[in-house]
Order: structure tokens, then C-alpha cells, then sequence
């Protein structure tokens, strides 16, 4: 499962998807604008206190930042070449700041909320005639199948391995793309067979 | 304001009756898919509470059971379900008829369980959150309240298959139609399901190739390339079918051909 989201019932799992969206959003807006770096300071202690109120759980999803850092130590270098240390420090503070408060909204949200939160954004479609559903649809399918057609391209890969001895081949591909189109045909199969897309409440 | 009309709305005029009796009806009813005559001059009618589909590979019975919820139409013959043509029906029959497809991984369509069986209700007009709160309630009802927030991906595959039915039966179909729903499931799992599906007040049309599964039922039918081998009482249809496969095994001429 690709999802992130982190089970509980905490204060921040009860607010609303909207509220939280819209907090990061401003929020990212305003670091843009400051550049003193006891603000990013604070900023970094406050989000960690937010991770903190989770509990022990909440803490262990810090652990997240480990894959960033081959590329923060990038990006710091690159600032600090071409400016300074202190502008390569709150280049870095400021975009784990960032994730890390977009995270948060990521683990302590249900993936339907959140879809609800951002279906208002599709609205300009309905203007146009098309449904402001499906694309919301469009990525419960992504988060649903991803795991899925993994799981289908380690079978193959089985399969592979159990005929030629050798682990992987680009040969895969090809059996890959007609697994998932089959695998696109049973799920539209599906969807029909529960009343389509546009749902049945016309 | 739109730029161009929407498109009209599927089913504004509901033309099919729930309570049909029979809620199938068949004459001389063909399907060819592509050069492939699937199925060809099936004349029946469904109205039994337990119906059995037995039949080798290949013999058109997905495709039989496909037409009963407007997943195929038939290009031969006419075909009425719940009181109306076939051509007409089709957009309102998800709402009659609950599909449990073969294998829970073609049909679940949510990450999650809960999201699963709150679909069916949002398909039928709920509003998202009486839905979710419904759909919690389903489940807890059906003693499966504990998976509510699991990924689909990771429940075992008993567990994928009774989601999927339960998915299905959230949406209160009057028919549930399940083509091979106990192929993937151990002895046991499958068992359970089969007591499960048994117990529903549903109408129900079952494909299976476990025989023993369909024991109970008021009717099976045997299809064979596409037509209509045998009609009747599970004790005479289910043994006539073992014996012709136990008849066919002992020519040699059949092995090899198999």
C-alpha cells in the first residue's frame, strides 16, 4: 500500500481536511517571503512538535526525511557555493519545513477526505460539462491498483526467473503492458458492473 | 453555464420491475463476440430463488451470466429482465443486480475496505459521509468492522472475496449473480462463503465448477458450446455432468484433445 496515512484519532486527524490543506498552503506562501533563520528555526521546532503530539508513532514518521537527504546535502551545497552557508541552510530548513508540514496532512488524513477537500478545485470542469467525480475516482484507482500491478510484475518476475534463471529483463515490459491492459479492462468491467462512473442516482 | 448541454441523463425514466417474476426471461437469445458464436438459441426463464450454472470452459458461462446484468446484450433473440428489454434495461440493471466477479482483485476498485462498500451507496445517490457512516454500520453488521480501515491489497483472500460480495450487497440488489466466486478460496474459506451466499434472501444465479457447491439449489443449468445442454433438478443435472465428464475422460481420443 502506498498510502501513508497513519491510522488514529488524534486532534489532527479530526480537523478538517480543507483547514489543513489550506494552512500548508499559506503557510509554504509566507516561508517564501522571510529569510531570517531563527524564523525557520522556530518553524522546524513547531512542526515537530505537531509530529511529537502524535505520539510515538508520529515521531517514527520523521524517519521519512532519511530518503531527502542525498538531495539536501545537494541543494545546500549548490547555495552555498553560489551564495552563502546561510542562504544554503535556509534553502534546506525552509523546504523540510515544507514537507514536513505537507506530510503531516498526509498522515493524518483519509484519503476520501482529501479528495473531498480538493473536488471543488475540478469544479471549473462541470462548467464544461464533465464530471468533477472522476477525477477524484481517477486516483483512489491510482492509490488502489499501484500496489496491485507490483504485485503483478513480481509474479511475471517469478515466472521469468523460474524459466531462465536470471532475475530481471527489459523483456518484461511487453507482458507488463498487456497484464495491465487486461488488468484496466476487468476494472472498467467493474465499474460498469456497479453502475458506471456518473453513478446511478439520475 | 455550460459550454456545451450536458449529456442527457441515463435513466430518467426508471423502466424495470424489482419484483419480476421471472425476472429472466429468454428467447432464443445469441451472442457472438467478435467471429465467435458464444452462446446461440438459449430459450429460458429464470424465477427460482437458487439458480446453478455449470458448464466446461469455454462454454459461454460468464457470458450467459454477463447478460443478466447488462455487461453483454445479445445480439440474437430477445431478452427481458425485471420486465423490461434488455437494450432498455441495461443502465438501471446495476441497480437490480449485484455482479461478484471470479477474482476480488478485478472487482474491488478503493484502496480501502470502508471506501469499497461506501461506493455502492454513493452510486446510489448517498451523500459521502451518511455513506461512509453507512457503510461502517454494513460491516460491523456483517461482523467485519475490524477491516474497515485496511487496504483492500492486504486482506487475505477469503476476507477479499466476502468484502467484494458485501460491496455488492450494500447496494440491496433484488438478484446477485456470482461467476465462480469460491475458485481462489480453500475448502474451508470456501464453505464459509457458500453458507454466507446461501443464507442471503437475494435471488441468486451461481457459476461454479465445485459441483458440491451447488448440491442445494432449486435449478442448474448446463451449458455446452454456448447452447443449453440440460435443465433441471441438481440430483439429475449434476450427474449427468459428472458422468459425461467421466465418460469423456475414458475415450482417449478426448485426452489427447484436451
Amino acid at each position: 500500500m502506498i498510502s501513508v496515512y497513519l491510522k488514529g484519532d488524534s486532534w489532527a486527524h479530526r480537523m478538517p481536511a480543507g483547514w489543513k490543506l489550506l494552512t500548508v498552503a499559506l503557510g509554504s506562501l509566507l516561508l517564501f517571503q522571510v529569510t531570517a533563520i531563527w524564523i525557520f528555526g522556530a518553524c522546524l521546532a513547531a512542526v515537530v512538535a505537531l509530529y511529537t503530539s502524535l505520539g510515538r508513532e508520529g515521531l517514527a514518521q520523521l524517519a521519512i526525511l532519511r530518503g531527502l537527504t542525498m538531495f539536501l546535502g545537494v541543494l545546500l551545497l549548490l547555495h552555498w557555493f553560489s551564495g552563502s552557508l546561510v542562504d544554503g541552510i535556509v534553502a534546506v530548513l525552509r523546504l523540510v519545513v515544507m514537507f514536513l508540514a505537507a506530510n503531516f496532512v498526509s498522515i493524518t488524513t483519509r484519503m476520501d477526505d482529501m479528495l473531498e477537500a480538493v473536488q471543488p478545485l475540478f469544479k471549473p470542469l462541470e462548467w464544461l460539462g464533465l464530471s468533477s467525480r472522476k477525477p477524484a475516482l481517477g486516483v483512489a484507482l491510482v492509490l488502489r491498483f499501484v500496489p496491485h500491478m507490483m504485485q503483478v510484475f513480481s509474479m511475471l518476475r517469478e515466472a521469468w526467473q523460474a524459466r531462465t534463471g536470471s532475475r530481471t529483463s527489459w523483456r518484461l515490459i511487453a507482458p507488463f503492458a498487456v497484464q495491465s491492459l487486461r488488468m484496466s479492462d476487468n476494472v472498467a468491467e467493474a465499474l460498469k458492473a456497479r453502475g458506471g462512473s456518473d453513478g446511478l442516482s439520475s | 453555464m455550460a459550454l456545451w448541454p450536458k449529456r442527457p441523463k441515463k435513466s430518467a425514466q426508471r423502466v424495470c420491475d424489482p419484483q419480476a417474476s421471472p425476472y429472466a426471461m429468454f428467447n432464443g437469445v445469441g451472442l457472438t463476440i467478435g467471429r465467435k458464436r458464444i452462446l446461440d438459441g438459449l430459450t429460458l426463464s429464470l424465477s427460482e430463488s437458487r439458480v446453478g450454472v455449470i458448464g466446461l470452459n469455454g462454454s459461454g458461462k460468464s457470458s450467459f451470466v454477463r447478460l443478466l446484468n447488462g455487461l453483454r446484450t445479445p445480439d440474437a433473440g430477445t431478452l427481458t429482465l425485471f420486465g423490461a428489454p434488455s437494450s432498455e434495461a441495461g443502465p438501471e440493471l446495476p441497480r437490480h443486480v449485484g455482479f461478484v466477479f471470479q477474482n476480488p482483485d478485478h472487482q474491488a476498485i478503493f484502496p480501502t475496505v470502508e471506501e469499497e462498500i461506501a461506493f455502492g451507496l454513493t452510486q446510489l445517490g448517498a451523500e459521502k459521509r451518511e455513506s461512509r457512516e453507512r457503510a461502517r454500520a454494513f460491516l460491523d453488521l456483517h461482523g467485519c468492522g475490524d477491516l474497515a480501515g485496511s487496504p483492500f491489497a492486504e486482506l487475505s483472500e477469503g476476507q477479499k472475496q466476502l468484502i467484494c460480495i458485501l460491496a455488492v450487497l450494500v447496494m440491496e440488489p433484488r438478484l446477485l449473480v456470482l461467476d465462480e466466486p469460491m475458485t481462489s478460496l480453500d475448502a474451508l474459506t470456501a464453505g464459509r462463503i457458500r453458507e454466507k451466499i446461501l443464507a442471503l434472501p437475494q435471488k441468486i444465479v451461481m457459476v461454479s465448477h465445485d459441483l458440491s457447491h451447488l448440491t442445494g439449489f432449486d435449478r442448474i443449468l448446463w451449458l455446452e458450446d454456448g447452447r443449453l445442454r440440460m435443465d433441471g433438478k441438481p440430483a439429475q443435472v449434476l450427474a449427468a455432468y459428472s458422468e459425461d465428464i467421466g465418460r469423456r475422460l475414458g475415450t482417449e481420443a478426448e485426452v489427447v484433445a484436451l
